[in-house]
C-alpha cells in the first residue's frame, strides 16, 4: 500500500514537470493554449503535496501562495490606478492606453515581450543572487556589455559546430564577465570599497570600451575610420529559433528564453539546496552569525560578485547570439539597469525572477504599442514600474496601514461600547 | 613633454572647478546625509530631477533664477520619498536609493515628451546662469587664485559657501551636532528627547537640496538645456568623494576637485590628441580614477557608526 503511494506521487510529480514543460514552451511561442497545460500542472503538483502532506497541509501551502502573491497584487493595481490618473490629468484616455498596453504586451506583441525579458532574467538573477549574499551588483550593465562584446568577437571567430560553439561561448563569455567583475570583487575584500560605487564605474567603465571594440571588429579597418556596427557573427553560432520547431511562432523568437528559465531553476537550486548557496545567504543574512559557523565572509563575498557577474555575462551572449547577431553602440542598453528591479520585485528569489522579467518584458513592448496605436507617451510605462517597485519594496507601507487601520477599529469598537 | 607642459595652465583649474561643481555639491550633499545616518545612493536621480526642473522654469519664466530655485526644491521634495521610505517605512537605504533613482528616469521622460513633445535634449533656455559671471573686485585680480576662484558663475560661488557653511554646521550648530549624533549614536540622542526621525529626514532633505543644484547647475548653468544622461554618474562620483573626502565636507571638496582635474585633464588630452589612441580611453580615466581613489581611501575613512543602519522607534502606549 505504501509503495503504491510513492509511486502515485512520483507519478504526479513527473506530470508537473511534463506538463508545465511543454506548456511553457508553447506558451512562450504564443500558442496561448499553453496555459491551460501549465494550470494542469499546478493542479498535479497540487494533488502531489495533497498525498505528500496530507489535504490540509496541501491547503494551507496554496493559501500561503496566494498571500505572498497578494502585496504584489495590490502594488500592480495602485500602480496602474496611479497611471491612469496621471494619464488623465496630463491629457490621455486612460482606459483606451491600457487596452492597448496590455493588449500589446500580453497578446499581440508577446514575442516583443518574451524577447525583452529573456536577458532581463539574467540580470535580474545575478542581482538577485548577490543581494542574498548582502551585496548590490548595480553595475550588471557593465558586466552585461563585457558578455555582449566577448560573444560578439568569439561568434566572429570560431567556425565549429553550433552544439560545440554555443556552449563554449555561454561558458567563455560569462567567465570573462566574471572576471570583469573579480576587480570590484577583490578590492570589495581586501580594501572595503564599497561594490555600489566600483561596479557602477566599471559599468561606465564598458559602456566607454564598447565603441572601441566595435570599431575595432567592423567592416574593413582600413577603409571605415567610424565603424558603428560589427560583423555579423557567423551562423553556427546563432541560437535556434522556436521557428524550427514550431511553425506559428514569430521568426525572432529564439530559445534564449528557455535557456534563461532553466538558468533561473539552477540559480534557484543552488541559493536553496547546496552548500554554497548556504554559505552565501548565511553571509548574507547575518555576516557575525555566519562567521561564528565558520563561514569565511571574504571567500563568499568574492565568490558571491564572481557569479553575478557570471549571469549577467549571459545576458549579453543570447542577446547577440539569439536576436543581434551582432554588435552595435548602446545596443539595447539598460538591461543591467533594468535588471535592479526585477531583482527587487521578486524579492530576489531566482524563480520569481522569471515572471517580474517577463512583466517588465511586456510593460515594455506593450508601452510601444500603446505609443503606436494610441499616442499616450510610452515613458508612463516607466513611471508604472517605479511606483509598483516602490509599493513593493516598501512592504512595511502595509504594515503601517493596517496598524493604522488595526487602531481605528479598535477606536469604534471602544466608542460602540 | 612641451605639449604636456602647455596643458597645465590656469584654463585647466578654471576647468576643474567648473567640472567638479557639481560633485562638490552632491558629495557634500551624501556627506550630510550619511552624517544623520542614511545612505543616499538617489543622488543621481536627485540631480536628473533637479536638473529638469531647473531646465523647465527657466525656460518658461525666462529667468534661471528661478530655474535654479526650482531645481533646488525639486531635488528637495524629490529626496524627501528617500527620506519617507528609509526612516519612515524601515526601507533598505540602497533599495530605496535604487528605486528613487528608477524613478527619476521615468519622471523626467514622461514630463520631457508633455512638455517638449520629444526625448532626448530639451529646447535651450533663454538665459542661462553662465551670463552671470562675476568677477569679484580685488580678490579676482589675485594672480593665479583670482581667476580660478573669483571669477566664476553664481552656483560655484554657493558651492564654496555650501561647503564653509556645512563644515560649520556639523562643527558648531546644535542642529548639526544632533544630526551627527543621530548617524553616531540614535538611541542616545531620543534618550535626550531629540527625534532621531527628525534629524533623519533633515539629512536627507539637505542631500536633496544640494543635488537639486548640482543638477541645476549641469543643465542651466554649464548648459543651456537638459540632455538625458547629462549626470554620467556624478552622482556615483560623489559618493567616491564623500568616502575619500573621510565624510567630511571639505575633504568632500578636495576628492571633488581631484575628480574635476582628472576629468579636465582627460578633455584637454582628447583635444590636443598628445598620443593617438582612442579617445574613450581618455573618458574611462576619470572612472578609473575613482576605484583607486576609493579602494585606496576608504580605509583611512571611517563612517558614521550607525550609518545605514534602521532605526525604529517602539512607542510603549
Amino acid at each position: 500500500m505504501n509503495n503504491l503511494r510513492i509511486g502515485k506521487e512520483t507519478l504526479l510529480l513527473a506530470a508537473t514537470v511534463v506538463l508545465a514543460v511543454i506548456g511553457l514552451i508553447l506558451y512562450v511561442a504564443a500558442y496561448f493554449w499553453g496555459f491551460f497545460l501549465m494550470a494542469g500542472a499546478a493542479v498535479s503538483y497540487y494533488f502531489s503535496l495533497r498525498i505528500k502532506n496530507g489535504r490540509e497541509a496541501a491547503w494551507e501551502d496554496v493559501r500561503g501562495f496566494l498571500k505572498k502573491l497578494s502585496i504584489p497584487a495590490i502594488g500592480i493595481v495602485v500602480a496602474i490606478v496611479f497611471g491612469g490618473l496621471i494619464m488623465l490629468l496630463t491629457g490621455y484616455n486612460p482606459l483606451k492606453a491600457f487596452r492597448a498596453l496590455f493588449y500589446g504586451g500580453f497578446v499581440r506583441n508577446w514575442h516583443v515581450s518574451i524577447l525583452n525579458a529573456t536577458p532581463l532574467i539574467f540580470t535580474g538573477l545575478s542581482i538577485a543572487f548577490a543581494f542574498n549574499a548582502g551585496l548590490f551588483n548595480i553595475g550588471a550593465e557593465g558586466q552585461y556589455y563585457i558578455g555582449l562584446m566577448a560573444s560578439t568577437w568569439l561568434g566572429l571567430r570560431l567556425g565549429l559546430p553550433p552544439i560545440i560553439v554555443i556552449p563554449f561561448i555561454f561558458v567563455v563569455a560569462g567567465a570573462l564577465a566574471a572576471a570583469y567583475n573579480a576587480v570590484p570583487a577583490f578590492l570589495k575584500v581586501k580594501t572595503g570599497a564599497h561594490e555600489v560605487i566600483t561596479t557602477m564605474m566599471f559599468a561606465h567603465i564598458a559602456r566607454y570600451m564598447s565603441p572601441i571594440f566595435i570599431r575595432a571588429n567592423g567592416g574593413d579597418p582600413a577603409t571605415s575610420t567610424h565603424a558603428y556596427v560589427t560583423d555579423v557573427i557567423g551562423e553556427n553560432t546563432w541560437l535556434p529559433m522556436f521557428r524550427d520547431f514550431l511553425p506559428r511562432a514569430n521568426y525572432r523568437l529564439h530559445i534564449g528564453i528557455l535557456i534563461a528559465i532553466a538558468t533561473a531553476v539552477f540559480v534557484h537550486y543552488i541559493l536553496y539546496k547546496t552548500k554554497f548557496g548556504f554559505e552565501i545567504r548565511a553571509v548574507g543574512e547575518n555576516k557575525d552569525a555566519a562567521r561564528a559557523q565558520g563561514i569565511s565572509i571574504g571567500v563568499n563575498v568574492f565568490r558571491a560578485l564572481l557569479f553575478a557577474g557570471f549571469l549577467a555575462g549571459l545576458s549579453g551572449v543570447t542577446e547577440v547570439l539569439g536576436l543581434s547577431h551582432k554588435m552595435f553602440e548602446n545596443l539595447n542598453a539598460g538591461y543591467g539597469w533594468n535588471g535592479i528591479s526585477v531583482a527587487l520585485l521578486a524579492g530576489n528569489n531566482p524563480l520569481g525572477v522569471i515572471f517580474t522579467a517577463i512583466l517588465w518584458g511586456a510593460l515594455d513592448a506593450g508601452g510601444q504599442y500603446m505609443t503606436r496605436t494610441t499616442q499616450t507617451p510610452n515613458s508612463i510605462v516607466e513611471i508604472i514600474k517605479g511606483v509598483i517597485l516602490f509599493l513593493i519594496v516598501a512592504r512595511y507601507i502595509y504594515t503601517v496601514l493596517g496598524g493604522k487601520l488595526k487602531k481605528r477599529r479598535s477606536a469604534a469598537v471602544k466608542e460602540a461600547k | 613633454m612641451e605639449g604636456l607642459f602647455s596643458i597645465l595652465n590656469t584654463e585647466l583649474l578654471v576647468a576643474t572647478i567648473r567640472l567638479s561643481t557639481p560633485i562638490t555639491l552632491a558629495a557634500i550633499g551624501a556627506t550630510i546625509c550619511e552624517k544623520s545616518g542614511i545612505v543616499n545612493i538617489a543622488m543621481e536621480g536627485i540631480m536628473i530631477i533637479g536638473a529638469f526642473f531647473a531646465t523647465v522654469v527657466a525656460y518658461y519664466t525666462g529667468n534661471p533664477w528661478a530655474g535654479l530655485l526650482a531645481g533646488i526644491i525639486s531635488g528637495g521634495l524629490f529626496s524627501l520619498i528617500h527620506a519617507f521610505a528609509t526612516v519612515t517605512l524601515h526601507l533598505d537605504h540602497t533599495v530605496s536609493g535604487a528605486v528613487l533613482n528608477i524613478l527619476s528616469f521615468g519622471i523626467v521622460r514622461y514630463l520631457m515628451v508633455l512638455i517638449f513633445g520629444h526625448p532626448g535634449t530639451t529646447n535651450p533656455i533663454p538665459v542661462g546662469l553662465k551670463a552671470y559671471q562675476w568677477a569679484i573686485p580685488g580678490l579676482s585680480r589675485i594672480p593665479v587664485l583670482g581667476p580660478i576662484f573669483f571669477n566664476q558663475t553664481p552656483i560655484v560661488y554657493l558651492s564654496f559657501v555650501a561647503i564653509i557653511f556645512f563644515t560649520f554646521f556639523l562643527k558648531r550648530m546644535k542642529v548639526g551636532l544632533h544630526l551627527r549624533a543621530a548617524g553616531e549614536h540614535p538611541l542616545a540622542l531620543e534618550t535626550i528627547g531629540v527625534s532621531v526621525y527628525k534629524m533623519r529626514y533633515l539629512g536627507v532633505l539637505i542631500s536633496g537640496l544640494l543635488s537639486g543644484m548640482a543638477g541645476a547647475y549641469l543643465s542651466i548653468e554649464n548648459n543651456v538645456s537638459f540632455t538625458e544622461g547629462m549626470t554620467n554618474g556624478k552622482g556615483f562620483i560623489a559618493l567616491a568623494a564623500m568616502i575619500s573626502g573621510g565624510w567630511h565636507p571639505i575633504g568632500a571638496f578636495l576628492a571633488a576637485l581631484f575628480f574635476g582635474f582628472a576629468d579636465a585633464l582627460q578633455i584637454r588630452f582628447q583635444i590636443i590628441k598628445l598620443i593617438n589612441v582612442p579617445e574613450e580611453l581618455f573618458i574611462i580615466f576619470p572612472y578609473i580614477l575613482c576605484v583607486v581613489a576609493v579602494a585606496g581611501l576608504v580605509r583611512r575613512s571611517r563612517p558614521p557608526k550607525a550609518d545605514g543602519k534602521d532605526f525604529m522607534i517602539e512607542r510603549v502606549e
